[in-house]
């Protein structure tokens, strides 16, 4: 960090901001020089989003002091920020599809650029400079995500941008398209324009940035070069303790078979079968649209199918709804938090008792204390953060979102528990957690079937794995043995 | 900044119940310039428009806390008065009043049927069903008296329910009063302490999120719609009660008649047009509210016309506000 101060293009000093209840920014202070690409990582909740915001004019800071280009950040306008130099590129694009991508790198100053054919030309000129063909009088709305990428951040440089952030760039992005966003951060690098870039991934962190400052609960824990810090060492800044793997050990305590599922037929599966063991996790792993997430919806009851055979503990049973699955012991979480498994609105008490509520009723009547302990029960043992178990869920981050609906399944005491991306959108601590609490599940004998499109997460928790391709069981492999490449050979 | 902060609540919350607020101001206004509002009179009127609506209301709350609506509840009135008026003679009147409110619970039975069997789950598949059976129900109805209208008055056998709930009392409390105070009663208990209860929330909040954890989907559906046309015959024959006479028209037109007025009461009380949240007692607070303005409009002689208009502002307004409100929550 032996940098001149005149390199300095951002300064940011002991900045504040508390919202009712949250101290979402406390005393945060950072430099960030001239031509480097600097990366910011902390868990969800960190502040992160809100420094961001604080940049771009779009909250009030409470104190503290910002200095970009020499001159004071005091109450900006999103657009004045721009014109002054500071773009950010938001992980959800703000691009107008029904325009064309000339008019949207030029959008509110075409007057200045001599009209329609300026933009398009003067459009042009700025996207060869990026190496970039896009044709300037394609629709948005026809672009990959990549591709729109590129014209926010052709918009960013007609600004003369001096600093550019970019929020979770990749997260939508292809490998191909990684490289070439990349390379164009590299080149705008080269011309001297510094770079925040924000990501979950920290292999993009080690790949991309030159220094990288971790975040957590609102404070900058530390800023360092990234050549000067490891992996376990930044997660541990993450997360405020000492993680020594991201994975615990893996349990070990597979028993004798419990579940056989076999011939189910859908209009997408064919087929498909599996088997579980008491005590095993057992992964599936499959592209999206494999059929991975039908197989277990079948298994659950949750979609109608054409044929199945289910045996539990040797004994044939038929499951036509969730309920039916419910009352034989097998719970699951399915893949999308929001849209499956949350009430939103509901308080996380509510959440959690949902799926054992019909065991709470007397006459008609919910034992309401009842419904109140196993609330409690679940907070404290998962370790749900949350102000009150009367809190409305929505206001909890994903991670203790998840947890309550983990809770909600564990009140059942599952003989099977199917998890559909336990651990998608939230943060290394809350992964680990969740980790932890699948090694006690199959410890006390229960059994899970695990979806994940992370494959080291199925790599290193699972005792068994099973590949599905097109609707169809394609493998099964021994985690210890196989080597990912040949599991994804299968998948693919 | 703490004053700042109240009076950022008190924005809120005048927010947060505008058209209330507004109506407020309304039957103020009226109470001041229109000197008939506050008379004696008046405000029988009052209790007997409020008397019809209201029990269709509370049915309607529940529908609409489910995720759901009703349009076929005007049918369903018509149906039930000619067929109830028409057997008061044969079977007599306790055996009518029992017949009708059979005919409302088959009617609620037989959408929730349809709406299961179809798999109508979201609230505008449901609209459109009952809007087609409404028509159905009508229809019934003017094919049962071939389109006559039915004097209860000239009934042979006695109709002294029908007396009683119209117009006696008990001591100085209206019968018809106390019928619907039982009837606020014992749904407010459903919604607030039983698991069919709080299944209909659920569903109304998150349909699938409730079905993939166990929420009894069919159970719920049906209990919402039988409530439903239980409520809007017992409405029904608080209606007979007052008007005396059955007309296969008397709901009023598909759309037009009783059902506004309901779903008017029920999102004007604070129940989200979207499900999952609300209750009976907002939405007597609703009817209420909403019969005061619908008499001060009257005595402020504003036309029929202006006013339909006006009941057609405050549903879109109260669709926005609700709207806002899910977004600003993150919905």
């Amino acid at each position: 960090m032996e940098k001149n101060n005149a390199d300095v293009i951002l300064q940011i000093r002991n900045v504040s901001k508390a919202f009712p209840g949250v101290q979402a920014l406390d005393k945060v202070s950072l430099n960030v020089f001239s031509g480097t690409i600097h990366g910011i990582v902390g868990e969800n909740g960190a502040g992160k989003s809100t420094l961001m915001k604080i940049l771009s004019g779009v909250y009030k800071k409470d104190s503290g002091e910002i200095i970009f280009d020499g001159k004071k950040l005091e109450n900006v306008t999103p657009i004045q920020s721009m014109n002054m130099g500071l773009s950010i590129i938001y992980q959800e694009l703000n691009l107008i599809n029904q325009l064309s991508v000339g008019e949207n790198i030029y959008l509110g100053r075409f007057g200045i650029m001599g009209g329609r054919k300026g933009v398009h030309s003067n459009a042009r000129i700025l996207l060869d400079k990026m190496g970039c063909k896009i044709d300037t009088y394609k629709l948005v709305s026809e672009l990959s995500v990549s591709e729109k990428q590129m014209v926010e951040i052709a918009k960013a440089m007609s600004y003369d941008s001096k600093l550019i952030i970019m929020d979770e760039p990749s997260s939508s992005l292809s490998v191909d398209e990684l490289r070439q966003l990349k390379k164009i951060i590299f080149d705008l690098k080269a011309n001297g324009i510094s770079i925040i870039y924000i990501s979950h991934k920290l292999d993009e962190i080690f790949d991309i940035c030159d220094v990288v400052t971790v975040m957590r609960d609102g404070h900058v824990i530390d800023t360092r070069d990234v050549s000067d810090i490891s992996r376990s060492e930044m997660i541990s800044m993450m997360v405020g303790r000492t993680i020594e793997n991201e994975f615990p050990p893996r349990p070990n305590c597979a028993g004798e078979t419990i579940l056989e599922v076999k011939n189910i037929n859908t209009n997408k599966l064919k087929n498909a079968q599996l088997t579980l063991k008491k005590g095993e996790i057992l992964g599936i792993v499959g592209l999206v649209g494999s059929g991975r997430t039908e197989t277990v919806r079948a298994i659950f009851g949750a979609d109608k199918v054409k044929e199945k055979k289910i045996r539990l503990q040797g004994e044939e049973i038929e499951i036509v709804s969730p309920r039916n699955a419910i009352d034989q012991g097998i719970a699951m979480v399915p893949e999308d938090r929001k849209v499956q498994g949350l009430l939103m609105r509901f308080s996380v008490e509510r959440n959690i008792s949902l799926a054992r509520l019909a065991s709470l009723v007397s006459f008609g009547f919910i034992r309401e204390n009842e419904e109140k302990q196993m609330g409690v029960r679940q907070i404290e043992s998962l370790d749900i953060r949350t102000p009150s178990p009367k809190t409305k869920i929505q206001s909890l981050s994903g991670g203790n979102q998840q947890k309550a609906i983990l809770g909600r399944w564990l009140e059942l005491k599952p003989r099977i528990l199917i998890l559909d991306e336990p651990t998608k959108g939230i943060d290394v601590g809350a992964k680990y957690e969740i980790y932890l609490i699948m090694k006690k599940i199959v410890e006390d004998g229960g059994s899970i079937i695990l979806i994940s499109s992370e494959l080291p997460e199925v790599l290193n928790m699972s005792n068994r794995v099973i590949t599905i391709s097109d609707g169809e069981i394609t493998g099964e492999f021994d985690p210890v043995q196989s080597s990912p490449d040949e599991i994804m050979e299968k998948a693919l | 900044m703490q004053k700042k902060s109240l009076m950022h609540s008190a924005i809120n919350s005048v927010k947060g119940n505008l058209i209330i607020v507004g109506i407020v101001i309304l039957i103020i206004v009226t109470s001041i310039i229109e000197p008939k509002f506050l008379t004696l009179g008046n405000f029988e009127n009052i209790i007997r428009q409020f008397g019809v609506l209201i029990f269709v209301a509370l049915g309607m709350t529940f529908v609409i806390m489910g995720g759901f609506i009703d349009l076929s509840v005007s049918g369903i009135i018509s149906l039930v008065v000619v067929v109830m008026v028409s057997l008061v003679d044969p079977i007599g009147q306790v055996n009518a009043i029992i017949v009708g409110i059979l005919i409302g619970l088959a009617c609620g039975l037989l959408n929730s049927f349809l709406i299961i069997s179809c798999g109508a789950l979201t609230q505008a598949e449901a609209l459109f069903l009952t809007y087609g059976m409404g028509l159905v129900y009508a229809a019934l109805a003017l094919m049962y008296t071939e389109g006559m209208t039915i004097f209860l008055s000239y009934a042979e056998t006695p109709i002294t329910i029908f007396n009683a709930i119209g117009t006696g009392s008990l001591g100085s409390i209206p019968i018809a009063f106390i019928i619907f105070f039982v009837c606020l009663v014992i749904l407010f208990i459903i919604q607030r302490w039983t698991y069919i209860g709080r299944s209909i929330v659920l569903i109304g909040e998150n349909i699938v999120a409730s079905r993939l954890s166990g929420i009894p989907i069919t159970k719920s559906v049906v209990f919402i719609y039988a409530v439903s046309g239980v409520m809007t015959a017992i409405g029904a024959v608080n209606l007979i009660s007052r008007v005396m006479l059955a007309s296969p028209v008397i709901g009023g037109a598909i759309g037009g008649g009783y059902e506004t007025q309901a779903i008017l009461a029920v999102v004007v009380g604070g129940t989200a047009m979207s499900g999952g949240r609300g209750s009976v007692l907002w939405t007597v607070i609703g009817a209420l509210v909403l019969t005061l303005m619908n008499n001060s409009l009257n005595l402020m002689g504003v036309s029929s016309y202006i006013q339909m208009m006006l009941r057609g502002a405050i549903l879109i307004l109260a669709i926005l506000l609700d709207r806002q409100k899910q977004i600003s929550e993150g919905k």
